[in-house]
């Protein structure tokens, strides 16, 4: 925990806070709104990129912690801006549909599935992101280049299924509540993806970083 | 044994290669309430020894223990009982010291905040500023500041006084010392020789990645003489030289003080002996 405040008073970035805003981009009609998640991993890269600009591995090794706890506290960190971004996301949301939801024909529409999909985008970008972030603290950029990428992918695949896969034309883009136990379920799995590869992410990242020879 | 379990730092067999570099087989051990030197040129590996004992870096080799626990196995108890300075990293430059500090503490169940008042108030540090706003040695005296009052009883600098003017020198020395006095293990990296002239009672002299001297100050320091030769070097100085420098009226030679024999000689500094050394070694 104290690993994490760490992380909030020396590491975030200005732009963290910004991005966090960028939740607010469900209310833009016909968007994909995939976007602001990748927003939020733009975020996350601009953290890291302090933190190097900072020295921030090489403080917090000096610190009484292990490696496998700096990276645990940076991912947990990180997870929690996500956390705090579908909260956001989920409030816009619950805005838009109040003053009235119309059909996105950019993608899911603002509703149920969309935190699904917002899952399983920072479920991706977490899987991709840190683990290659962790071999080399120094290139911050070539991380986020695949993650972006991959970010992106789901991105065109979701807009694109919205026409093309039964499955998401047909039920995810309903609009609520039709179909809201098999939403439910898309939510729920998504959620296990999140957390599972989060869990994953710190696993496999901690056995990157235990190698690493930092280059003071 | 029991020097063994007292030892605030005891390397044995440290070895750490690189595409371009080797460290090879360093093996030392400091006592309490010393101040030991770690001198060599740029390049010599003092820093990437450094980095290897606190597992910055990855050692391919060797044993480290910090009052004789082992390292990095027992790395959260050690790292709260040392204090680690680098002249060349700057943390959070935009952050105030306050902030800084903030975060530090709530890592030190035993953080002393009083120290750490007392501690700032010597060194004439404002908690207002960011290390931006500091100098190269205040921003030393701040580290020193961070680490003193978490209790550390081993300080290990990594070139503290590179960079620094005579008179800021001069005042991280009599830090050190005073240090020193308080029974805290200083050891530093330097290339600087005669700050440790000053302060230092134990040298430890890296060559091109091996460990090439460990010896009290005065023992280093009493191994060598210095002949001034002018422009011509004797016979029995040229078979005896381990390194010449050419100097403004004529050359200075460096022997062994067994080997000086009827020759003319004075003592060497610590400068003096790293620079003839440097200079054989660049022969051969």
């Amino acid at each position: 925990m104290k690993l994490v405040m760490k992380e909030w008073k020396l590491c975030m970035h200005p732009m963290g806070y910004i991005m966090l805003m960028c939740a607010a981009l469900i209310l833009v009609p016909g968007y994909p709104y995939g976007v602001s998640c990748f927003y939020m991993g733009l975020a996350i890269f601009f953290i890291c990129l302090t933190a190097r600009e900072n020295h921030d591995a090489a403080f917090t090794l000096t610190l009484p912690v292990s490696r496998r706890d700096a990276v645990k506290a940076r991912i947990l960190f990180c997870s929690l801006l996500e956390i705090l971004d579908l909260l956001l996301i989920g409030a816009f949301v619950l805005v838009k549909q109040a003053i009235g939801n119309m059909p996105n024909p950019a993608g899911l529409d603002a509703g149920l599935a969309l935190m699904g999909d917002a899952m399983i985008l920072f479920a991706l970008f977490n899987m991709i992101f840190f683990p290659i972030y962790y071999r080399d603290v120094n290139k911050p950029g070539k991380a986020f280049l695949f993650a972006a990428a991959a970010m992106f992918l789901w991105i065109v695949l979701e807009v694109v299924g919205t026409y093309t896969i039964p499955f998401f034309r047909d039920v995810l883009d309903q609009p609520d509540p039709r179909y809201m136990s098999d939403k439910a379920l898309f939510v729920f799995g998504s959620l296990a993806l999140f957390a599972a590869g989060t869990a994953w992410s710190i696993q496999t990242s901690a056995k990157k970083f235990e190698a690493l020879d930092l280059s003071l | 044994m029991a020097s063994e379990m007292r030892a605030p730092l005891r390397v044995q067999g440290l070895c750490k290669y690189y595409p371009a570099f080797r460290l090879e087989d360093v093996s030392f051990e400091l006592e309490p309430g010393t101040i030991t030197g770690f001198i060599g040129r740029n390049g010599a590996g003092k820093t990437t020894t450094i980095n290897s004992m606190l597992s910055f870096a990855r050692p391919d080799a060797g044993e480290i223990s910090f009052f004789g626990l082992a390292f990095p196995e027992n790395d959260r108890e050690i790292k709260g009982r040392i204090g680690f300075v680098s002249a060349g990293m700057t943390y959070y430059t935009r952050k105030k010291l306050k902030a800084i500090t903030e975060v530090v503490k709530a890592f030190y169940p035993e953080w002393d905040g009083q120290a750490y008042q007392r501690r700032m108030s010597a060194f004439g540090l404002d908690g207002e500023k960011t290390p931006a706003e500091l100098s190269n040695g205040m921003k030393i005296k701040y580290a020193l500041a961070l680490a003193l009052s978490h209790g550390a009883e081993l300080l290990i600098l990594d070139e503290p006084t590179s960079g620094l003017d005579p008179v800021s020198r001069e005042e991280l020395v009599e830090v050190f010392l005073k240090l020193k006095d308080e029974g805290k293990t200083v050891f530093f990296s330097t290339h600087i020789t005669s700050d440790l002239e000053k302060c230092a009672d134990r040298i430890l002299f890296l060559q091109q990645g091996r460990l090439k001297a460990d010896d009290t100050l005065e023992g280093f320091r009493d191994a060598w003489r210095i002949a001034e030769c002018g422009k011509e070097i004797p016979a029995e100085l040229e078979r005896a030289a381990r390194g010449r420098c050419l100097t403004r009226d004529g050359y200075t030679v460096l022997v062994r003080k067994e080997d000086a024999g009827a020759a003319e000689t004075r003592e060497a500094t610590l400068e003096e002996i790293m620079i003839h050394l440097e200079k054989e070694a660049e022969e051969a």
